[in-house]
């Protein structure tokens, strides 16, 4: 059965990212409806029997996310729209931002009105210039239109949308870090609980939703819950995009049922791995899921098969490795980015992944030794599961899922043995200023 | 469980059944129990980071093992602090901590006293598994009195949350990211306000160093002095440092109902004075010196006896600097010769209160309260505008001026009234228009000096320690000359007053300041059932003085 997109399905119109486009094409009466016909709890409901669950890389079923948000509360409550994608692999929601804004400001309106909210943020990545602009452009229409601002749609609700762009910094795509960076600290990742439906932004009840997860809603009030729920499989469903990038014919941003095989996907939708190659590896998730080694790839791409299969959805940025891939190389790759990108908060990840790089490098000039794959997995279980966000875990995963799965790659790089030769060789990370 | 207090809450500490006030954080709960966790960047007076993770123990909550300066106790939480999973975490940070650190403690300043160096002792690994280049970071001035080893620095930002939370001036931040990041200030705002010492005390490691105490002393060689400030009426709980008799360092002391954990950079500075070639160390008789300091005591008791009995007109004009028993004393001596008592102020500067509640005083001086609780509340107001109009009217047969300003000059108008007294004794820090007109010359004690109490704005009654003790040592062995030995302290008010005391017969022997103390005590209803031993490291509110204020306040 052919699937027809849902959340991309006018990303190559022209035009597609205007007001008149999108209301041409049943655009806003979603939220129209939801404002006139849905109670609020009601739309909470309906949303937690879609059983949506977050698309941003955890997977928190949304409808629950928004019940712990305080109902009686005197502090104002807001709404964090996580459009910060920055997981390597990953350029799911840029897609709907450049070529459908108007599609997430629905799916915004939606959730504030289920949630009570009068405030959102949309905190997007720097370097996505155009899909800010696009977002700016969608806001200004939306607010002329009388979309946002007060009372909209007759109603006595009121809707302010405000787009941030970030800095450049990973990290601020946690959801914690996304809000100190918004209040205009450093960004970096807070302690929890207090959670941020709790204590978020502001210290006030906060619902931080990434933007594929906003854009499903209007598709869930116009064709129901029940509906919803039969695409994909029951525990994870919904239609999902996914980001193929690497060694594949035709790369780009998919969107399929949840749960596709990810072998179809590389071979049917995206042409199969380019020049006839054979596959090695792929990182199913973003770059800080386990690697998969091309054994291991005929899996479904949803929350449990892929957790079964010894990895996770992620962010479902899905990296494909050929035959011919350097695996030390690849990993290097991965190593030096989570080393540039921790925050430097929590004592485990910020010397960690320095070290993890550094480890790496030497492996990659072919100065490793073979205690030094020991070190890298006592390394990385001293960072899993000891500090504040997950960046640490993200950064562990590759490194040992690499090491474990292509391990005579990594062998074949371990050619000292003396512990002062590695010592007066190391170039790696030398002096950072 | 069941029997479990209101408030309280019942929970396991390393398998035993143990209760702790609701509210508390596994580290303080378990500190209450005395299993003291590591703890690097938890301080007990600033908001919680929980970034440094070495405080990581196992609980029954969670499968990760949780922080325990952040995580609060609740009934039926197990905590273990020495299972294999807490002491494998633990070491696991221990070893990151120390993987980019210099290691180079022979030349850095918190050796001794560093907890980095402390916890590497207890949790550390024995030899590093690190055989790559260690990251450098910057070495520079944060401000005039700081100056940062990024090397050594552990980014647990207790600093920043100091200048955020307490100094409320925010000059400090992180820069850069990962394990480059590093504490710096912002271009051009160095960190420059008036508690910026308190940084390089909180630092847990020797990231952050106190120019004024850089390459001084090795820290273990310091003999420690529990006292107060002498700075203002604040009274501020200090230890002070000293090495050979040199003071060398003021650190604060905890006490939350006077200073917490701080102290302002006046008073941890502030100590200078006390060692300035220019002090008057030696006794003079007009410009000579006197031979030995018995024999200017001598001279003072010989002019007290003089006036002995009320036959002569005396004045004495006190400073806020003297102890409760040396005004206890000055006291005694008025009684004896019916003098008139009054005493000036220094200069009042400006009070300054900080975010974090801490406060400068702007009385510069330790114990006007006490002089006052002794010498009368008027001795600092219509009492010293009788002593000028007396001394300007003139006859007065002898003037003693009391003169123990670190920093302060009498007021003109009281130096030349001096003047016109026949026989004129003073004692004094610094040489001025007093001394110079004085014909008996005796040095003042500082407040590192001294021994005895003073009161402060609050009406808290606490001790000041000298950690030479002269008053005590000279008391003992009364034929020494302090200038003879090789002390660099001088012989406080406290005793030359007893000497002359004793000279006239008023007194039989010389007394320990715990000895004036109870002399006090018993004639006093301020001081009444108060001892010296009594009074805790933390200094006990004076029954009728405090709280200060509160009667000024009712009135308007």
């Amino acid at each position: 059965m052919s699937f027809e997109p849902i959340l991309t399905k006018y990303r190559h119109e022209k035009d597609s990212h205007t007001i008149d486009f999108y209301r041409g094409h049943g655009g806003y009466e979603q939220a129209k409806k939801a404002i006139h016909d849905w109670a609020p709890d009601d739309l909470i409901e309906e949303v937690k029997k879609s059983n949506l669950r977050g698309r941003g890389g955890a997977g928190f079923p949304t409808g629950v996310k928004w019940s712990f948000v305080p109902k009686q509360t005197d502090k104002p409550k807001y709404l964090a729209v996580n459009a910060d994608e920055s997981e390597p692999g990953t350029f799911k929601d840029r897609v709907i931002m450049e070529t459908d804004p108007h599609l997430l400001l629905e799916g915004i309106m939606i959730s504030c009105w289920a949630v009570g909210i009068n405030t959102a943020y949309i905190y997007i990545r720097g370097e996505m210039v155009h899909g800010y602009n696009q977002l700016v452009s969608a806001c200004k229409e939306a607010y002329a239109a009388g979309f946002l601002g007060k009372g909209i749609f007759g109603s006595d609700f009121e809707l302010d949308v405000t787009v941030h762009r970030g800095a450049g910094a990973y990290i601020c795509g946690e959801e914690t870090g996304m809000l100190t960076s918004l209040e205009g600290e450093r960004g970096q990742p807070k302690l929890k609980p207090p959670f941020p439906a709790i204590e978020g932004l502001f210290g006030c009840p906060t619902v931080v939703n990434n933007v594929e997860t906003l854009a499903n809603l209007p598709f869930i009030l116009e064709k129901g819950a029940d509906h919803f729920r039969s695409i994909g499989p029951e525990k994870s469903p919904g239609p999902k995009l996914f980001c193929v990038s690497g060694h594949v014919e035709k790369p780009g941003t998919y969107e399929l049922p949840m749960g596709v095989n990810l072998l179809t996907l590389i071979n049917e939708h995206c042409g199969g791995v380019w020049k006839g190659r054979k596959l090695k590896a792929v990182i199913p998730g973003g770059s800080s899921a386990h690697v998969l080694h091309a054994d291991e790839c005929d899996v479904n791409m949803d929350i449990e098969s892929l957790a079964a299969g010894g990895s996770m959805l992620g962010s479902a940025g899905v990296i494909v490795m050929d035959e011919t891939t350097d695996m030390v190389d690849a990993l290097l790759n991965i190593m030096k980015f989570y080393h540039h990108e921790s925050c430097g908060q929590c004592t485990p990840c910020r010397e960690g992944t320095g070290w993890l790089e550094k480890i790496v490098h030497r492996l990659h000039q072919g100065r490793g030794r073979k205690e030094d794959l020991d070190v890298v997995f006592d390394v990385c279980d001293r960072m899993i599961g000891k500090t504040i966000c997950v960046l640490a875990d993200a950064a562990a995963f590759p490194a040992m899922s690499f090491i474990d799965k292509f391990r005579d790659e990594f062998l074949a790089k371990c050619t000292n043995s003396d512990r002062s030769t590695a010592q007066a060789t190391s170039g790696a990370g030398g002096v950072n200023v | 469980m069941s029997d479990s207090g209101a408030g309280m809450v019942s929970w396991v500490l390393n398998g035993d059944p143990v209760e702790s006030p609701a509210g508390m954080t596994i580290l303080e709960a378990a500190k209450a129990h005395g299993a003291e966790l590591p703890h690097f960047c938890y301080h007990p007076g600033l908001s919680i980071a929980g970034n440094c993770r070495i405080c990581l123990v196992e609980t029954n909550r969670s499968p990760k093992p949780a922080i325990s300066c952040s995580e609060r106790i609740s009934d039926g939480l197990e905590v273990q602090t020495h299972s294999e999973k807490a002491v494998e975490a633990r070491e696991g940070v221990m070893e990151f901590q120390l993987i980019n650190h210099p290691l180079d403690c022979p030349v850095c300043d918190k050796a001794g006293e560093c907890t980095l160096q402390d916890y590497s002792f207890d949790h550390g690994p024995d030899e590093s598994r690190f055989v790559e280049k260690k990251n450098i970071r910057h070495t520079k001035d944060l401000g005039p009195t700081i100056k940062i080893w990024g090397n050594r620095c552990i980014v647990c930002t207790r600093c920043i949350r100091f200048c955020d939370e307490i100094s409320g001036t925010g000059e400090l931040c992180v820069v850069a990211r990962g394990d480059r990041s590093v504490v710096d200030v912002f271009p051009g705002i160095p960190i420059d306000n008036p508690l910026a010492g308190n940084v390089v005390d909180i630092c847990p490691v020797g990231a952050l160093i106190s120019k004024d105490f850089m390459f001084q002393s090795r820290v273990w060689n310091n003999e420690h002095t529990e006292t107060v400030c002498g700075g203002c009426a604040r009274g501020c709980n200090v230890t002070v440092e000293t090495n050979e008799g040199f003071v060398k360092r003021l650190m604060p002391r905890e006490n939350t109902d006077v200073n917490d954990w701080w102290m302002c950079d006046f008073g941890r500075y502030g100590w200078r004075y006390a060692h300035d070639d220019r002090r008057v160390s030696v006794p003079r008789r007009g410009a000579e010196a006197v031979e030995t300091e018995l024999e200017a005591h001598r001279d003072l008791g010989e002019l007290v006896r003089g006036a002995w009995g009320g036959s002569k007109k005396v004045a004495i004009v006190v400073d806020p600097f003297l102890t409760c028993e040396e005004a206890h004393l000055v006291g005694r001596v008025a009684a004896g010769t019916g003098a008139t008592v009054g005493g000036w102020l220094p200069p009042s500067g400006d009070e300054l209160t900080f975010p974090g509640k801490f406060k400068i005083s702007g009385e510069k001086c330790p114990n006007r309260r006490g002089v006052e609780a002794v010498l009368g509340q008027e001795v600092f107001g219509s009492q010293a505008k009788a002593v000028e109009s007396m001394l300007n009217s003139g006859g007065v047969d002898l003037v003693i001026v009391f003169a123990g300003f670190p920093n302060a000059d009498c007021p003109d108008a009281l130096a030349s009234a001096v003047g016109k007294a026949t026989a004129r004794v003073a004692f004094t820090l610094f040489d001025g228009a007093w001394s110079e007109a004085a014909d008996l010359v005796l040095p003042s004690a500082s407040v590192f000096e001294k021994e005895g109490t003073y009161v402060n704005e609050d009406g808290r009654l606490q001790r000041v320690r000298s950690k030479d003790r002269p008053g005590d040592a000279q008391l003992a062995q009364p034929g020494l000359h302090s200038a003879s030995i090789s002390s660099p302290w001088v012989t406080s008010e406290l005793v030359a007053l007893q000497r002359a005391l004793v000279h006239v017969g008023d007194a039989e022997r010389s007394l320990s300041a715990a000895g004036v103390f109870r002399q006090l005590a018993d004639s006093n209803e301020h001081f009444k059932g108060q001892s010296h031993r009594g009074i805790p490291a933390t200094g006990v509110p004076l029954g009728g003085l405090a709280p200060a204020g509160v009667g000024e306040g009712s009135e308007s």
